[in-house]
């Protein structure tokens, strides 16, 4: 239930996995083309009609079994939209393509999410400063306590629970994490740009409850309550996939941790060591990798965040291989054994760890 | 099509103002919250490559061998085409290998054409043009832009023209001489066209029954390969009323620098149009050693490698900005350069204020450079 310590490897071996890490990255790169973008355009034509299928089913639909149908369906295009095209067009994997429907810069998606806000607090501070505490403001989304070397406070008592609330509302922990709420507080940013962050957060959340609560339900006219429901759950059930796949990517059993010390002058070859070890797979099939937006592949992700994500499969035996070689760990494991891991460290840390304790008690 | 009668007209004006509204409203915040603009676009895309909310795109109708490496491809354009002058290019925009890929070519057709066309010359290292070459089909739909150029006639046709082409910088030129026909057909008019040998002569065909329905035009081809290099000075004793011939010129280079500077020696006050094909770069002041070039929007970086121009750099970088012509015409690629020195290749000028515009596809980088991208 520990993350580990930062990894150490002598200056030359460091040196000589960059190399590879590059090598590697550079002969995938040169398979990138039409397949890619046919293969974009055909998630993006079946989260599409999987979006009509399951609003149709909601709208128009009789029963409890067209209900649950149409709330599959919904939740299947959100989670598509949001994972295996949002995600990663955001991250530019299809910049290349030229085509404005799958610019990074462009790109909006369905969750109560700004794409300005979340590419910066994504793309920018979790990809650039991964698991480095104090910077990583994806590292327990500023609520809940991983680590001993976060210090306790008494409301992380009520972590478990906070945990279970974040699990439910993950859209709106995404979307609000590009908010400086502590550094507002602390005086760091005068109001105003604090204002700025937070109507631009409140306007995407007020859009998208438009959308979803307000304007299909009354489409519906007297179906109103089962559209709102319908719409509801599917928001619900990718917030809590969306969570579970996310937190099994870097706060699982033994994954690396950093302070800002640890990365002073980093080379290109020890920030693909800290991404290495900084994050944690999850093993399915290939449906379970397409419904993650191939986050199931955190390792390979981190690595290369611009390469279209279905080539992380494979590259993947070549960096486990890599890991091998120069000792390193490729932490995988299976959804529930992972997301175990991760649901133990959340209960563990919401205690007082026993060495501040005991120097509160000699202090 | 291009011709266009009043019912025609009148169809294209309600079809264009229809889609200017819809893409106004597509685009409206209220709407782009419930349904993505590229979600419209996909979809009518998907219904039928042609439609689109303003976008040109036109059908590949028909493809003729002009000449054994020469083709032109005849395309029937959406109704957001409006009409082109004689002369004038656009940019035609194909996917290849999954990349959205444009470049620049003059129009081989006239106004009075019932379609458009490009005649396409197979360029040994040309991606672009070995792609339409080998994969563009009848049926296929392409991107255009909106015509563009000044390479036209004025509206007051001179009474003396000379066409000098070389090449395939005989497409602007066939189609001048097109319009040329059909608007005055007595005007006296020299073409003048230089290419390697007869089997080369693109348009030949074309020519030979244009002079039969047009008896003041003087046909002059000059082969290379039997007399050697065209030299610009055997034009004053080819033509000697050449300075009072207004003339539109479309050729390599060399042959272009020739006749401007016989224009400059002669001192000849009839007008020189001229059209280039490829971007002329000048060598570099200095030889370049390696920069840092970032791309600020989207936080890239990379090195540079060679004095290549630097969308040549970012693209070898694996980027890939946004570019036109790529030969310093279009200003597709032009971009804010917030710091740094960069050199313009085609006019040597130097820029290293900060926050000047730039267009990277001819520009080198002097120092390091962070570009507004």
């Amino acid at each position: 239930m520990n993350f580990s310590r930062p990894i150490k490897l002598p200056p030359e071996q460091i040196a000589n996995f960059e190399a590879e890490i590059d090598a590697i990255r550079e002969e995938e790169m040169a398979k990138v083309g039409q397949k890619d973008v046919q293969y974009i355009r055909k998630v993006i034509r079946i989260c599409r009609a999987s979006e009509i299928t399951g609003r149709a089913l909601l709208h128009f639909g009789v029963g409890p079994i067209s209900w649950f149908l149409g709330v599959f369906a919904l939740a299947t295009s959100k989670i598509l939209d949001n994972m295996e095209i949002g995600h990663n067009v955001m991250h530019g994997q299809y910049d290349w393509t030229g085509d404005p429907a799958l610019n990074s810069q462009k790109f909006e998606w369905d969750i109560a999410a700004d794409g300005d806000q979340w590419r910066h607090s994504h793309n920018v501070m979790h990809h650039n400063h991964t698991n480095i505490l104090g910077k990583d403001r994806d590292f327990g989304y500023a609520i809940l306590r991983l680590t001993d070397e976060q210090k306790w406070k008494p409301r992380h008592r009520y972590q478990p629970f906070v945990n279970l609330m974040l699990a439910l509302n993950f859209q709106y922990a995404v979307g609000s994490n590009d908010v400086p709420f502590a550094r507002y507080k602390y005086g760091k940013i005068t109001k105003q740009e604090y204002k700025s962050y937070l109507d631009k957060f409140l306007k995407k959340v007020g859009m998208h409850t438009l959308k979803d609560y307000v304007f299909f339900p009354l489409l519906a006219l007297w179906s109103a309550p089962r559209v709102l429901l319908g719409n509801m759950a599917a928001n619900l059930i990718r917030n809590v996939w969306t969570y579970a796949i996310i937190f099994c990517g870097h706060f699982t059993d033994g994954v690396a941790l950093y302070r800002q010390e640890d990365t002073v002058n980093e080379t290109r070859g020890e920030w693909y060591i800290r991404q290495l070890s900084g994050s944690s797979n999850i093993e399915g099939s290939r449906l379970f990798h397409i419904m993650s937006g191939h986050l199931s592949h955190q390792i390979e992700h981190h690595l290369f965040p611009d390469m279209p994500a279905h080539h992380y499969p494979l590259v993947a035996p070549r960096i486990k291989a890599l890991c091998e070689k120069y000792g390193l760990r490729y932490n995988t494991g299976n959804l529930f054994n992972q997301f175990a891991t991760v649901i133990r460290r959340i209960h563990k840390y919401s205690k007082p760890s026993k060495q501040t304790s005991l120097e509160a008690v000699l202090s | 099509m291009i011709t266009q009668t009043p019912e025609t007209k009148h169809f294209q004006a309600i079809a264009v103002s229809v889609a200017s509204t819809l893409k106004r409203a597509s685009v409206h915040p209220w709407a782009t919250a419930f349904v993505r603009p590229e979600t419209w676009n996909g979809a009518l895309k998907s219904l039928n490559p042609m439609l689109s909310l303003g976008e040109v795109r036109a059908r590949v109708i028909q493809i003729t061998d002009e000449t054994s490496d020469t083709k032109t491809f005849v395309l029937r354009p959406n109704v957001f085409w409006q009409q082109a002058k004689a002369g004038q290019f656009v940019r035609v925009g194909v996917e290849i290998n999954g990349r959205l890929t444009e470049r620049i070519y003059s129009l081989s057709s006239a106004p009075g054409d019932k379609f458009l066309s490009i005649t396409v010359k197979r360029k040994k290292q040309g991606h672009f043009s070995n792609a339409l070459h080998d994969s563009l089909k009848v049926g296929d739909v392409v991107s255009l832009s909106h015509a563009e150029g000044e390479f036209i006639l004025p509206p007051l046709i001179p009474q003396k023209v000379l066409l000098l082409s070389a090449g395939s910088g005989i497409t602007p030129v066939m189609s001048i001489l097109k319009e040329l026909a059909a608007q005055q057909p007595h005007t006296d008019v020299v073409h003048l066209h230089i290419c390697k040998n007869e089997e080369d002569f693109i348009f030949a065909r074309s020519l030979l029954k244009l002079a039969e329905a047009m008896p003041s035009l003087l046909l002059l081809p000059h082969f290379t390969q039997n007399s050697g290099r065209f030299p610009a000075k055997s034009l004053k004793t080819l033509l000697p009323d050449i300075g009072e011939r207004s003339t539109w010129l479309c050729g390599p280079e060399n042959l272009m620098k020739d006749v401007h500077d016989l224009w400059k020696a002669e001192g000849y006050k009839s007008p020189l149009y001229s059209e280039k094909f490829a971007a002329t770069l000048l060598s570099p002041a200095t030889p370049a050693s390696p920069a840092t070039v970032t791309f600020a929007k989207s936080c890239k970086t990379f090195l540079t490698q060679s004095s290549a121009p630097l969308l040549v750099q970012a693209e070898e970088a694996g980027l890939s900005p946004k570019h036109g012509c790529r030969i310093g015409i279009c200003a597709t690629c032009q971009c804010i350069k917030k710091s740094g020195t960069v050199e313009n290749l085609q006019t040597g000028k130097v820029s290293s204020a900060p926050n000047e515009l730039i267009r990277i596809c001819v520009s080198v980088a002097r120092s390091n450079v962070e570009l507004h991208l």
